[in-house]
């Protein structure tokens, strides 16, 4: 693949213990992502979609193999170190949203930012900016059980690019939608990777979600099974 | 924390009484027998010849009671002069004049008595108040001459009626008292003068116990049994129980947000900073509610002094002491503080993933 990769993945494996029993669930994965691709992960239920993208977004660490993620080795840093890399370099978007409800859209948008040297001032246009991104400019004041679930996801997704990330990662971020919100959330995931330049990987078993991506991996029990470029 | 905070004020509260600044330079001189036992009058010579008296009087406690038995208050048999020489801060603090006290030194029957008391009954000067005898055979019929502040409530419940009443309507009475109090002029010579007067009466037939009017008044609290200790028993029973209450809250309330809690640091809030945001959200919670009981507990406190304090002595003090509001809240954020801490630290040291997952 290309020199200017945005994930590096070496020889990766992921073990969990129950007692003394390994349990292997990534086992040998090697492959490169390029900055600015649209990946789709996916796989059958239990081949270790979600362990993978825990490990490339930082929130989990392997058992054997070395990461390069962002031009950073994960491996070196420490918890603090990952935590600082994460805010800086990854967005998150889940499946269930996973927005605090105590907060409106705006703090919840706003809340990555709380870590940055940002001036209030600042937060506030830069979360201004986001919000009408996507769409949701008149929204702002709303907590989230005032809002749809395509709406919840789309504040989701301003939050996982307020801070500007190079690498947004997405499980299953369609997994609670209806059909038109799906729809929606993924035109507007497009547009974030075509018009906004950022990598996407998303894991997803919906064929649907995944043809929006440009490339879509495939994982077996745990291994590496192939590469498929997507045809428009 | 409502309940702590009031209990640890009864505690301050019967502290007081024995702890009286101004009666620290009193010495109370009693039968060695008891409280019910009486002293020759004639005793008085010696006592106020002793070179350390600045002045003494006598009380007899008369134990009567107006109209309801159950209108419980202190009404003694005094001496109409030396009282106010012995009890100079308490009654001196009233503003009372001169005039006044000839009023009551002239009136054979009248009697002096405490706001406090005299609003609750709704007495005014020169009403008459007849009180009915429980310990002696009398009822006399006493005219208000003064209405006397005190510094104290405590201070005010209480009458005050010539003892020549009690001499000429009871004779066994006659020549004899309850109790001495001698004035002194240095707090430091009780102890020697105690010692000299009760050896002087060793061996008679009537012997005398003296101790400062503190440990007089000790004795009473000490008769209500050792309450102290039963009520700092009772505050750490009750705390250890909010403990495990809030704990329990705490946990619970912090487990239910795993999820938030992994979003946030899967965001980059540093796992310190995330434990630091619980405890402080912790300590608010318990905090608020502290002060919520302890302002609580000060507004009770006034109903107890207006309500209970009637009825049972040295509870008319109760009163709620900064120090004592302090302390309970201090209490209460140590207590936020231990039940966030365990659950928070568990839920920091959690892994991201675990909590995440935990959505289904
Ligand atoms: N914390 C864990 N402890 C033990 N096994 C786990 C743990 N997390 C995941 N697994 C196992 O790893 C495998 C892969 O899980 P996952 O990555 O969630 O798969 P997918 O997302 O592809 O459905 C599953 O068999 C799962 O049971
Ligand atoms: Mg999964």
């Amino acid at each position: 693949m290309n020199g200017d990769a945005i994930i590096k993945l070496r020889d990766i494996a992921k073990s969990y213990w129950r007692e003394t029993l390994e349990i292997p669930v990534l086992q040998g994965i090697d492959f490169d992502i390029p900055q600015g691709g649209y990946y789709a992960l996916m796989g059958p239920s239990g081949s270790g979609k979600t362990t993978l993208l825990n490990l490339i977004a930082g929130i989990d660490r392997p058992t054997r193999g070395s990461l390069e993620v962002c031009g950073y080795e994960l491996n070196d840093f420490d918890d603090d170190e990952l935590a600082a890399w994460r805010n800086a370099h990854v967005g998150f978007i889940f499946q269930n949203y996973n927005l605090i409800p105590v907060l409106t859209a705006f703090e919840n948008v706003e809340l990555p930012l709380l870590l940055t040297p940002m001036s209030r001032r600042a937060r506030r246009a830069r979360v201004e900016e986001v919000l009408s991104l996507v769409n949701l400019e008149d929204r702002m004041l709303n907590y989230p059980r005032q809002l749809s679930g395509g709406q919840e996801q789309r504040v989701a997704i301003a939050r996982a690019i307020v801070g500007n990330p190079d690498l947004l990662v997405a499980d299953e971020p369609t997994g609670a939608l209806d059909h038109q919100n799906a729809e929606e959330i993924l035109n507007l995931m497009e547009r974030l990777n075509t018009d906004l330049g950022k990598t996407i990987l998303v894991v997803t078993h919906d064929p649907k979600a995944a043809h929006h991506a440009r490339f879509q991996i495939h994982l077996d029990k745990g291994v590496f099974d192939k590469t498929v470029e997507v045809n428009r | 924390m409502f309940l702590v905070t009031l209990l640890q004020s009864l505690l301050t509260t019967l502290d007081a009484v024995s702890n009286n600044p101004t009666s620290s330079n009193r010495l109370v001189v009693r039968h060695k027998s008891g409280l019910a036992q009486v002293l020759p009058m004639s005793y008085l010579t010696y006592l106020k010849a002793q070179p350390e008296v600045e002045s003494a009087t006598y009380l007899q406690w008369f134990g009567g009671t107006y109209k309801d038995p159950s209108n419980f208050f202190a009404n003694f048999a005094s001496d109409e002069t030396t009282l106010f020489q012995v009890f100079k801060e308490e009654f001196g603090a009233s503003g009372v004049t001169e005039d006044q006290i000839q009023d009551f030194v002239r009136d054979g029957t009248g009697c002096i008595v405490g706001k406090a008391l005299a609003d609750k009954f709704g007495w005014k000067v020169g009403d008459v108040v007849p009180l009915q005898g429980t310990i002696f055979p009398i009822s006399p019929r006493l005219t208000i001459r003064v209405i006397f502040r005190g510094t104290k409530p405590s201070q005010e419940n209480v009458l005050h009626f010539h003892y020549k009443v009690l001499a000429e309507g009871v004779p066994r009475m006659k020549g004899q008292v309850g109790t001495f109090f001698l004035r002194v002029h240095n707090a430091d010579q009780i102890p020697r003068l105690s010692a000299r007067i009760d050896n002087h009466y060793a061996n008679s037939a009537s012997e005398t116990l003296s101790e400062t009017e503190n440990a007089f008044n000790l004795s009473f609290v000490k008769m209500l049994g050792n309450i102290s200790a039963m009520i700092q028993g009772i505050t750490v029973a009750v705390l250890v129980a909010i403990l495990i209450v809030t704990a329990g809250t705490m946990s619970v309330a912090i487990r239910e947000r795993t999820t938030e809690i992994a979003v946030l640091r899967a965001m980059g809030f540093r796992t310190g900073l995330v434990l630091s945001l619980l405890l402080g959200e912790g300590m608010l919670l318990v905090g608020g509610g502290g002060i919520i009981g302890v302002g609580l507990a000060g507004l009770a406190a006034g109903g107890i002094r207006k309500g209970v304090g009637a009825s049972v002595p040295f509870l008319e003090d109760f009163s709620l002491l900064p120090s004592t509001m302090l302390l309970c809240l201090g209490i209460t954020f140590v207590v936020g503080l231990l039940s966030t801490f365990i659950p928070a630290y568990q839920a920091t040291r959690r892994p991201i993933t675990e909590g995440l997952r935990s959505i289904g």
